[in-house]
């Protein structure tokens, strides 16, 4: 399951972060995705030489938990995305599939005239359509 | 890992023991221990101990279904205890010796051989021989027979330094042959049930894979090792399910240590192979398949204790074992399936881990004990004589029965109140703030700020929970920096209420509202707001929260209400509470104050309008009591008071200095600017810069805010990611873009003219006055000075480069010669303090006190060596109002480009007299370099004619022209000849030429012969009406003008035309032609004659004749003119052969005026002086 999906934009300041949990680890989740951050700069500045390169958005699984998995996406504008989950096996493919549909929810979003690029998205359509993605997670591989 | 014994924490060396002949024990056993591997040895002086050492417990050998996994005791006991090899020393002399040390020898071997056998200890043999020892085989056969050992296995021992070393080197090999066979040995006898699969339970399968890895250990065979630890790893997980030995708390209690201990060898052994990933995947999958395994409620902290244990022990095998590895990123990161992180490489994640899981046993660990004194108020004191079993992770009760201790199991009961009470013993949060720091600490040096934020946050917290609110709040505050910078808004919230509770707890007031402010002025909208209960101190991050912190503090700052549990806070009724806020400062969205003049530029003494935009982002709206204005000149400063709070007549007298203003609301509405456009008024030039704005609200709450110019303003740190409406803080867009908060004031207008009154263009050489006059309009002048410059219209100095020598007269081409002062005033009548400065370009003259309406005048005198143009800058500075010395200068500038020309263009030829040629023979040859010479005939005379031309636009008045010779001391080589030098009054209308004729007669024969210089007088022409505006000085102008220098030479031959001036028509007369040889040889000249249609004559027409030196000869021709006028002679040519020369008078020369008849009147005969003076056009 999903527990929170964020929008990190170019000064690390996030754009949109929500958490679909009801306990009240909110705030565990903010520090989560704030410390997966790091990663995403450590991948992005120091790219390796034996692992894949770094030319394709999706960024892989970021960060360890006891609980949950960190997987990050890095769009072409360095709009970064991060995804926390509890599900702890969990498939590449299904991770990618999410993080598409994603990435096309979030250019629709800001594609919208009146949104001001770098600022939060505050857009209703693009709240209810990211629950709807988190919703689906996985289920079209699990069925 | 220090929880661990020894035994488990290094890898087992082999042991052997040493018996008899104690004194060579030493020597033994320190090569033994110094040998690659190791070896320890167990030195027994006497046969008798070896058994002693030996003896087995009948108890514990009958064991077959174990009461426990692994004995705690066993691995110690093979360590330090059971020998892998005997070695029996004998004396050579005892073996050799008499019957009775033989029988001594052969019972102690029997001893030996009854104490080991059961434990398979292997034998060897050892007889210490002297070096003059015999050596008999027999007995040494005798011995080894009786010992029943192999013949390898019999050594001989040397003490003597000679052989030590060979025999110690022997010794050494056997022993560690022998001690690897032992433990070879031992292995595969435990092995064999293992591989047969006919072990009765799990325990036991667990316990011989541990005790078969532990014997790979001792044979260094790692690879053997891990797989049977491994074995016994998973072994020990499927026990989980089926074991019933032990109620279920304790039986998971002693899996779990097992699984820990045999976790942490496998872990050691990876990491030592440096198998990293391995080893961290190992790490992975241990602690998933025990993390579900939590146990019952009441004793779960023992879980999350097990757990961090865990994380701490791998953290620190991995710090230790990670020397080399320096850098995350040269880390290939797992499979596919099981990829791996690189914060995983780090023992920072473990630690940090450790730290999360011991702070998970703190809190279970506290609900453990609330529900233990709640249900067992009466502690029996079960808890007390508990100790450790002797298997590896059992408690029992040690129950004294007389003199015997016996151990007796405890209920699931007993044992948890045994592990609270344990629990109870220890302060968790300080091992949580170590492992944090360790953890803060790597992930710093790594550079990884988010991570090393989270711990530093965490270990404020924990400080926090600990009351140490000195040291929370400095981690806090580095954390608040970072969320500040990044923009995370609620985890900014958490950090800031625990700042918020540090400062109230140290009753730091100015701190606490800090902190409450920005905490207010948050970007917390309902949308993101987080409704959690586990929140930090500051409360949920909420607008409910932001109003009622805004609340309490301005109920506090107004004096109106005391937050509760505020310390030391009485004195903030007598004290002031003053804020500042400047451009990097947090709190910028409590306070934001923009201001912009509306001019770029003002005037002096002029009113302009200023905007002060002020702007909070606080959630309710404040009022402000009164607002002070700042300037970098301090006059300017005023105050805008709250009409509504304080009404202008009840403003203090005290701050009647300033100018005070009223505004009838000064309220401040969220996210909306309020405007205030008031006039400011400068009577200082220069910058006028509005510094701060000054808010005050209640009594004693002051908030400076640093202004910012709305052209160069950025936004609000945080709300700039906020989706809100934004507006410009003036009402003016532009202004908003281009505002400055600062301006530039100007000097007043002068009121005083500069006039520069020239007419027409300089001329060369003259002194050209330049009448400046000032006259003052509405301003007096007091402490005036003017400033001249001469500059070059294009640019640079005055000089060219060539004649850069400083000081030359020469070197400027234009020069100020002096300031000639009004009339009537003389230089002596200055004061001293009056200051007159000349230099050839810059003059500096102090202007005297002019009222208003006067005026003064001077001349400047100019004097232009070259024709060239330049500008003329005249600058006065004055002060306008009074004479303090530090007074406002008020500046005039004017320029004037005058054109300085040349008056005369002098220029010359030469002519030879009428009628007479003389042959030059460098006109006929040219040499090169004479060539450019003009040539003239030595003793001949030669007529000069000098012309000066006026090439400037006003009429010049000559006064006399002159050839002067400059070099006199030099024999005169030639003689000129001209009239009186006086000219009259020859005036030269712009145009005119003026030329006068010298006569020149060469003396001497020179190829370059001086002229010498024209010397010209002139002034200009000024008619009566002219005298008023009088711009050049009186005096008369030198020109002066180089002459070439010529060439003279002898000539060989002259030739002159002797004919009347005029002849009649009819008349007859005589046409000669004299020929004049000046060389000493003969000359032969050809000469031919060409008719002419107007006369008749009589004489040869062509001929050759000689002429004989430093003589003349003359051809006569008798003519008689056929026609009147201007009649051409008939031309003769002449050739001399010499020379080859060719000679023909110009038509000019030979032509006669005829007259019809004899004229009547008296005609003047032309004189034949040398000097004429003739005014041509």
């Amino acid at each position: 399951m999903i527990v929170c999906v964020a929008v990190v934009g170019h000064q690390n300041n996030p754009l949109y972060i929500q958490s679909f949990t009801d306990a009240d680890d909110a705030l565990k989740l903010h520090h989560i995705v704030h410390c997966s951050l790091d990663v995403v700069d450590e991948r992005v500045n120091n790219p390796k030489k034996s692992g894949p390169p770094l030319n394709e958005t999706f960024l892989g699984l970021l960060y360890p938990t006891e609980n949950y998995k960190v997987y990050g996406y890095l769009t072409n504008t360095k709009v970064k995305f991060i995804l926390v989950t509890t599900n702890l096996d969990v498939r590449d493919a299904d991770v990618r599939n999410f993080f598409r549909r994603f990435h096309a929810a979030y250019v629709d979003a800001v594609s919208n005239p009146f949104h001001v690029p770098g600022k939060k998205i505050t857009s209703r359509t693009f709240a209810e359509r990211v629950s709807t993605i988190v919703k689906s997670f996985g289920l079209s591989s699990a069925g | 890992m220090e929880e661990y014994p020894e035994e488990f924490r290094s890898p087992p060396v082999r042991l052997v023991a040493l018996v008899g002949c104690p004194e060579q024990h030493g020597l033994i056993s320190t090569h033994f221990l110094s040998q690659q591997p190791p070896i320890n040895t167990l030195a027994l002086p006497h046969f008798s101990k070896l058994s002693l050492l030996l003896h087995r417990s009948s108890k514990s050998s009958s064991s077959s279904s174990a009461a426990g996994i692994l004995k705690r005791d066993w691995l110690v006991k093979h360590r330090t205890k059971i020998p892998a090899v005997v070695g029996a020393l004998f004396l050579w002399d005892h073996v050799s010796g008499d019957p009775a040390q033989w029988v001594q020898v052969c019972s102690d071997l029997d001893e030996l051989k009854a104490a080991i056998r059961p434990r398979n200890i292997k034998l060897l043999l050892l007889v210490v021989v002297g070096q003059s020892d015999e050596i008999s085989e027999d007995r040494l056969l005798a011995l080894r027979k009786r010992a029943e050992v192999d013949s390898k296995y019999l050594l001989l021992f040397n003490p003597d330094p000679s052989q030590l070393n060979n025999s110690l080197q022997r010794l050494g090999a056997s022993f560690a042959e022998l001690a690897t066979t032992f433990y070879r040995d031992e292995g595969r006898r435990i092995k064999a049930p293992i591989e047969k699969k006919n072990l009765s339970s799990l325990d036991l399968q667990v316990r011989y894979c541990f005790k078969v890895a532990v014997y790979a250990e001792f044979r260094r065979d790692w690879v053997e090792a891990l797989r049977f630890y491994e074995d016994a790893y998973h072994a020990l997980r499927e026990m989980v399910a089926t074991s019933t030995r032990l109620p279920p708390i304790q039986r998971l209690l002693e899996i779990r240590t097992v699984a820990e201990h045999l976790h942490f060898k496998i872990s050691t052994l990876l990491l030592h192979g440096g198998k990293l990933i391995e080893a961290v995947t190992w790490f992975r999958q241990h602690i998933v398949s025990y993390k579900n395994l939590v146990g019952p409620p009441k004793v779960i902290f023992l879980h999350w204790e097990w757990l961090s244990r865990q994380f701490l022990v791998f953290a620190e095998l991995l710090d230790s074992s990670s020397a080399t590895l320096q850098s995350v990123s040269s880390l290939p990161l797992g499979t596919v399936e099981q990829p791996l992180t690189e914060w995983e490489f780090h023992p920072a994640y473990y630690y940090q881990s450790a730290a999360q899981h011991l702070e998970e046993k703190r809190s279970s660990l506290e609900l453990a004990v609330s529900i233990s004194e709640a249900f067992n108020d009466n502690d029996d004191g079960s808890a007390e004589s508990v100790v450790q079993s002797i298997y590896i992770g059992q408690f029992a009760r040690l129950l004294e029965q007389g003199d015997d201790l016996a151990m007796q199991f405890l209920t699931d009961d007993e044992y948890t109140l045994y592990a609270i009470a344990e629990g109870k013993r220890f302060q968790d949060s300080f091992e949580i703030i170590a492992l944090l720091k360790k953890s803060h600490e790597m992930y710093t040096n790594l550079k990884v700020q988010r991570m090393g934020s989270l711990c530093a946050f965490q270990i404020g917290r924990e400080y926090f929970s600990l009351g140490d609110f000195g040291n929370a709040k400095q981690l806090f505050d580095g954390v608040a920096n970072l969320y500040r910078q990044e923009g995370w808004v609620t985890l900014l919230w958490e950090v800031l209420g625990y700042l918020r509770e540090c400062s109230r707890k140290q009753g730091a007031v100015k701190e606490f509202v800090e902190f409450s402010l920005e905490m207010a002025a948050l970007p917390i909208s309902t949308i993101g707001s987080i409704q959690t209960s586990k929140c930090g101190p500051g409360g949920p991050a909420s607008l409910e929260q932001r109003d009622m912190i805004h609340t309490e503090i301005f109920a506090l700052v107004s004096g109106e209400a005391r937050p509760i549990s505020l310390d030391g806070t009485d004195d903030l009724k007598d004290n002031t509470l003053h804020l500042e806020i400047d451009l990097v400062s947090p709190l910028r969205s409590v306070l934001l104050a923009s201001v912009a003049f509306h001019e770029q530029i003002i005037k002096s003494g002029v009113s302009s309008l200023i905007t002060l935009s002020l702007l909070a982002q606080l959630p309710l709206s404040i009022e402000i009591d009164q607002l002070e204005v700042q300037f970098n000149q301090f006059e300017c400063n005023f105050i805008i008071m709250n009409a509504k709070k304080c009404p202008l007549e009840a403003v203090p007298s005290e701050q009647h200095d300033h100018r005070v203003e009223s505004a009838p609301s000064l309220a401040l509405v969220p996210n909306k600017w309020l405007r205030l456009t008031y006039d400011i008024k400068s009577e200082q030039s220069g910058k006028l810069e509005c510094l701060s704005v000054i808010a005050k609200m209640g009594p004693h709450f002051t908030i400076c805010c640093r202004a910012e110019s709305p052209a160069s303003m950025d936004d609000l740190p945080l709300w700039k990611f906020e989706d809100r409406v934004e507006t410009f803080p003036t009402k003016d867009p532009a202004l908003s873009f281009s505002g400055q908060k600062a301006t530039q004031v100007e000097e007043p207008d002068p009121q005083v003219d500069v006039t520069l009154g020239a007419s027409g263009p300089a001329l060369v050489g003259e002194r050209f006055l330049v009448p400046v006059t000032i006259a003052s309009r509405d301003h007096t002048i007091y402490a005036g000075e003017m400033k001249i410059n001469l500059v070059d219209v294009r640019g640079g100095g005055l000089f060219s480069p060539r004649e850069s020598e400083p000081f030359s007269m020469d070197s400027h081409h234009v020069e100020l010669l002096g300031i000639v002062g009004p009339e009537g005033e003389d230089e002596s009548q200055r004061g001293p303090d009056k200051i007159k400065k000349i230099q050839q370009s810059f003059g500096l003259v102090s202007v005297p006190f002019l009222n208003i309406g006067e005026s003064w005048s001077c001349k400047l005198e100019i004097m232009w060596h070259r024709p060239k143009p330049v500008m003329l800058f005249v600058s006065l500075g004055y002060s306008p109002n009074s004479n303090e010395l530090n007074a406002q200068k008020v500046n005039v500038h004017k320029t004037l480009r005058i054109e300085g020309k040349n008056a005369v263009l002098i220029s010359q030829h030469f002519m030879l007299p009428f009628r007479r040629d003389s042959l030059l023979l460098s006109r006929i040859k040219p040499v090169s370099d004479s060539s450019k010479f003009v040539s003239l005939p030595l003793h001949e005379t030669t007529v000069l004619v000098v012309s000066a031309k006026n090439c400037s636009e006003v009429t010049l008045q000559l006064l006399s022209m002159a050839i002067e010779v400059d070099d006199d001391g030099i024999e005169k080589s030639w003689s000129i000849q001209h009239g009186g030098e006086d000219l009259g009054t020859a005036v030269l209308v712009p145009g005119e030429e003026f030329k006068k004729v010298f006569t020149v007669i060469p003396q001497v024969d020179s190829s370059k012969l001086r002229l010498g210089m024209v010397h010209l007088k002139w002034k200009r022409h000024c008619g009566i009406e002219d005298r008023s505006g009088l711009t050049v000085t009186d005096a008369h102008v030198l020109t002066k003008h180089e002459l070439p220098d010529v060439h003279v030479e002898l000539s060989p031959i002259v030739v002159s035309l002797d004919c009347p001036p005029y002849a009649i028509l009819g008349d007859p007369f005589v046409f000669c032609v004299k020929i004049r040889n000046q060389k000493e040889l003969l000359q032969e000249v050809k000469f031919s004659l060409a008719d002419s249609q107007s006369f008749v004559l009589t004489g040869s027409h062509s001929d050759t004749v000689f002429v004989l030196p430093k003589s003349e000869h003359v051809l006569y021709y008798k003519v008689v003119p056929l026609a009147s006028g201007l009649q051409q002679l008939p031309r003769i040519s002449l050739t001399s052969v010499r020379y080859s020369a060719r000679f023909q008078p110009s038509s000019a020369a030979s032509t006669v005026f005829i007259f019809p008849s004899k004229p009547h009147c008296k005609m003047a005969g032309i004189t034949d002086q040398g000097l004429e003076s003739i005014i041509a056009d």
